[in-house]
């Protein structure tokens, strides 16, 4: 995939995007002028202690995309097991390909050439829905989702929301 | 869903970082898969290997086990059947791409039925051995093929 093809395929999502906007994001660049590094803003999904946030993140897609994947991090402060403080978002199919000799994942929950903003997007918005605490990011995070998820959890989570609420209509 | 704890050490093993991710490149030999049982037959005299159309890393970078893995999957994709687009319906769109498959377009043909442009899942084969629309390892699927033949 040379950077001309990259540059295409990008661009060809932003247009899809614009034109058929996806329910619960939406999608740009960060800067008109550099189309592998987009923003987006994740509306907290319905029915969870997300709910009524809109949590900004962004994508920075590498030259090789869609062979490898991009890296995805919120700017918005959100406290969820599987998202580190820093923003990085670890879930598994933003992990490079490769052949996993050990097993530990399978390649079909790892990165895949056919996943585009989109698909991202609704893995991002399930990992809110339903964090996965085997492997978390946030250890005290996951800590408290299991242990205290009613009190200090709910507690930091709705102050994300807050906060998120008074960035979006900065 | 999560497993980023797990990545470090699994990654690693992955022949075909470019030099962006080339921290973990001084990755000691026993974290390597063993060699395979006939590397001697197929270990490779390219001396310059192109893991991607932007990428080259010469030779004397790779270890002795990496330039084996890269001939023998270089091998085994060589061995995927291609062929010129005529325009059939079954397979209209090469995922990877996104674009429709145009007259004289040439494309691979995956054991599982999967289509895509050469070029496209070419490069996709040399970083992961499976069929980025059902996952199937292709590797498995050639086997089979050899066995009922
Ligand atoms: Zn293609
Ligand atoms: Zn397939």
């Amino acid at each position: 995939m040379t950077e001309a093809q990259s540059a295409l395929l990008l661009r060809k999502q932003l247009a899809e995007l614009k034109k058929n906007p996806s329910e619960g994001f939406s999608a740009g660049l960060i800067d008109d002028n550099d189309i592998y590094k987009w923003e987006v803003l994740i509306i907290g999904p319905p029915d969870t202690l997300y709910e009524g946030g809109f949590f900004k993140a962004h994508l920075y897609f590498p030259r090789e995309y869609p062979l490898r994947p991009p890296k995805l991090k919120f700017i918005s402060d959100i406290w969820h097991p599987n998202i580190e403080k820093n923003g990085d978002v670890c879930i598994s199919i933003l992990h490079e390909p490769g052949d996993d000799k050990y097993g530990y994942e399978k390649a079909s929950e790892r990165w895949l050439p056919i996943h585009t903003v989109e698909t991202i997007m609704i893995s991002v918005i399930s990992m809110l829905a339903d964090p996965n605490d085997e492997s978390p990011a946030n250890v005290d995070s996951a800590k408290e989702w299991r242990e205290d998820y009613n009190g200090e959890f709910k507690r930091k989570v709705q102050m994300s929301v807050r906060k998120s609420q008074e960035e979006a209509w900065d | 869903m999560g497993n980023c704890l797990q990545t470090s050490t699994s990654d690693d093993i992955n022949l075909l970082r470019d030099s962006e991710s080339s921290n973990t490149r001084d990755t000691s030999p026993e974290q390597l898969d063993p060699p395979p049982p006939y590397q001697e037959a197929v270990r490779p005299t390219v001396p310059v290997y192109h893991t991607a159309p932007n990428v080259t890393r010469p030779a004397t970078q790779l270890t002795e086990e990496e330039q084996v893995r890269i001939a023998q999957r270089i091998g085994l994709i060589q061995h995927l059947p291609t062929g010129i687009y005529d325009g059939s319906k079954k397979n209209r769109e090469c995922v990877i791409c996104m674009y429709e498959f145009q007259y004289g377009d040439t494309v691979r043909f995956l054991p599982c039925m999967h289509t895509y442009h050469t070029h496209c899942i070419d490069d996709w084969l040399m970083r992961s051995f499976t069929c980025p629309s059902c996952m199937e390892p292709v590797d498995a699927a050639l086997l089979t093929t050899y066995e009922t033949n």
